[in-house]
């Protein structure tokens, strides 16, 4: 048995450099995309940096900058060849600058006559560690790998055809909207896991009525608190009504944890040949062991994405309650009422898995 | 009573509720992991290297959320082991990859929420961000840790190669929706900008904020996949250790 487990992993050890090749491969590969733009890009040939600069701020920040006078090559465009020179400013810390380095590509723009720093080049890191993730992944999963990425690529086909109704329709039903899409995603996602089968519709509506729940429990209790030190006008990225994005951050967030839940109860408990109580208690059991650690999940992801600005924010000189409330809270909030749906869907998928199938027709 | 403290207690209700004594204490991991997390953001502030936080903190982290929501002391510390080095990598790899991707601090889109800000804080944005995406991949670490350290108990010596293939694939199948919607999440209000301000494609592909999305996304994925076949392998040793 040793050897069985030891030849799935370690047959062909070279195999794990795949991934590690792949990124490379498609790091370089994008290093030479250029004139497939039209903005003008060019590449940093030589670097001088200037001496730091010491800045002390009003809260006694200590931070320093560079002045950097960068040679750049133009990579595209009728310019293409040209040698153009640049300066940058940068930062010890670095929020909105970052030091350029030989080699760097960078996107320019046309001001006043004079050529400066637009913003930095992505597509290579960006295009390489989805290359090197799915390399990885296929390595592991082998086939069905392909189902994955379906139904991956399925819901952002949807989400970008939702958004462009939803930004070119009557925003009054925005609302209707988008929670048309998550019943939506739900169907997707789970034909593509059971297939066309009674299983997945259990997982549909027991995600579905978890996460229906948990939305109603959430907004019941900010009702019931008055929305108290909860703002939810501090939601970033607002183009729209700050409310409705909010919402829509909850269902999509908490969808994907209940769905999969849903499936591992769904998949595990319909298996079972006995009696409706025990096919029931089999789920809530199942279920109790999932539910804790898909929490976390979410929770860490929520949480963490607010460190960059909690940060600034305590630097600045806010308090600890301020930052957490201001920063925060939307994501504690978020992770809390997901959580309130990964628990719901425990006892309400045993119960649909559970439930004796009728007699086919 | 504020809106926060009504969640948490609706949500400790629902868990006892629903799980019994280990609701209970998947409550407590909730609760610890949130301390833990407002603990890092204090220390990161105050000046310490943040990658040192992230990794310290983060130990604690999975084995808070290991040790609590499982009751099998066996699988636990297999579990436990396996994502401690897995962590370890994932250092490694988001390193790389924040050092190639130009992604720390903020974006355009950010401007407004920054105004009125002093920015030149003396804290290292890229070391920021790198405890942000190590942080983020913890949870599904730990939870596909868990899962293998499990199953393989189950499937004991009857494990064949596509068994275990199976397995592996449903274990990822299952954290990879988790892991995506969590993160579409914050793509939305995102999107949202992008479509009403009619981005180009390419604009979006190198757009600071997009990117950096992504690429945390694409880190977590590459921790779950990791934990999978990696967990395997401690099992196997720890097996062949014993007889």
């Amino acid at each position: 048995m040793m050897k069985s487990y030891a030849k799935t992993i370690l047959a062909k050890p070279w195999r794990w450099l795949l991934p590690v090749l792949s990124f490379f491969v498609v790091l370089g590969l994008t290093r030479l995309d250029a004139p497939l733009y039209h903005q003008p890009i060019v590449q940093v040939t030589a670097v001088h940096t200037g001496k730091a600069q010491k800045q002390v701020d009003n809260f006694d920040n200590h931070d320093v900058t560079h002045r950097q006078q960068v040679q750049a090559k133009f990579l595209n465009t009728a310019r293409r060849g040209q040698v153009i020179t640049l300066s940058n400013m940068y930062s010890g810390s670095g929020a909105l600058d970052t030091p350029l380095r030989r080699g760097d590509q960078v996107f320019v723009e046309r001001q006043a006559g004079r050529y400066q720093l637009k913003d930095e080049k992505r597509d290579g890191a960006v295009l390489g560690l989805l290359a090197a993730t799915i390399c990885l992944m296929a390595l592991v999963m082998k086939k069905r790998v392909w189902l994955t990425f379906g139904s991956i690529l399925a819901n952002v086909v949807l989400l970008l055809v939702t958004l462009h109704v939803e930004t070119t329709s009557n925003q009054k039903l925005a609302y209707v909207l988008f929670s048309l899409m998550a019943v939506l995603f739900t169907v997707v996602t789970t034909v593509f896991i059971a297939g066309i089968k009674r299983q997945a519709a259990v997982i549909a509506v027991a995600t579905l009525g978890a996460t229906a729940l948990a939305l109603a429990l959430g907004y019941g209790l900010f009702a019931a608190t008055g929305y108290r030190d909860l703002h939810i006008e501090a939601v970033a990225y607002v183009t729209q009504v700050p409310q409705l994005l909010f919402f829509v951050q909850i269902m999509i967030g908490s969808l994907g944890a209940v769905l999969d839940e849903s499936n591992d109860i769904a998949v595990a408990v319909m298996q079972l040949p006995a009696g409706f109580k025990q096919r029931f208690q089999a789920g809530m059991a199942i279920g109790r062991n999932v539910m804790g650690p898909l929490i976390a999940v979410l929770f860490m992801i929520f949480m963490a994405d607010t460190f960059t600005e909690s940060i600034l924010w305590l630097r600045n000189d806010n308090a600890i309650s301020q930052t957490f409330i201001w920063v925060m809270g939307l994501g504690f909030a978020q992770a809390l009422i997901s959580a309130f749906g990964i628990v719901l869907a425990v006892p309400l998928t045993s119960l649909l898995a559970a439930w004796p199938k009728k007699v086919q027709a | 009573m504020n809106t926060f403290e009504a969640l948490l207690l609706a949500l400790l209700v629902l868990m006892v509720a629903v799980g019994g004594k280990q609701g209970f204490s998947n409550f407590l991991a909730v609760m610890i992991n949130f301390l833990l997390m407002m603990l890092a953001v204090i220390l990161m502030a105050g000046g310490f290297n943040a990658i040192g936080v992230a990794a310290v903190l983060g130990l604690v982290v999975l084995a808070t959320t290991i040790f609590l929501s499982t009751r099998d002391g066996d699988v636990a510390q297999t579990a436990f082991v396996a994502s401690l080095l897995v962590m370890l990598g994932m250092l490694l790899v988001i390193g790389i990859g924040v050092r190639y991707a130009h992604v720390a601090g903020f974006g355009t889109e950010d401007s407004e929420a920054l105004e009125g800000y002093n920015l030149l804080i003396g804290v290292s944005f890229p070391h920021i961000l790198i405890a942000t995406a190590l942080f983020s991949t913890l949870g599904a670490i730990a939870e596909a840790a868990v899962a293998v350290a499990a199953g393989m108990k189950t499937l004991g010596a009857a494990a064949s190669e596509a068994g275990l293939t199976q397995m592996a694939a449903e274990i990822i199948g299952t954290a990879l929706n988790t892991l995506f919607f969590g993160f579409f999440r914050g793509f939305a209000g995102l999107f949202l900008w992008f479509t009403q301000l009619r981005y180009p494609f390419w604009q979006v592909l190198n757009n600071q904020i997009f990117a950096r999305e992504l690429i945390e996304v694409l880190f977590s994925m590459i921790a779950v996949t990791l934990t999978v076949p990696f967990t395997m392998w401690i099992v196997q040793r720890r097996q062949g250790g014993r007889s």
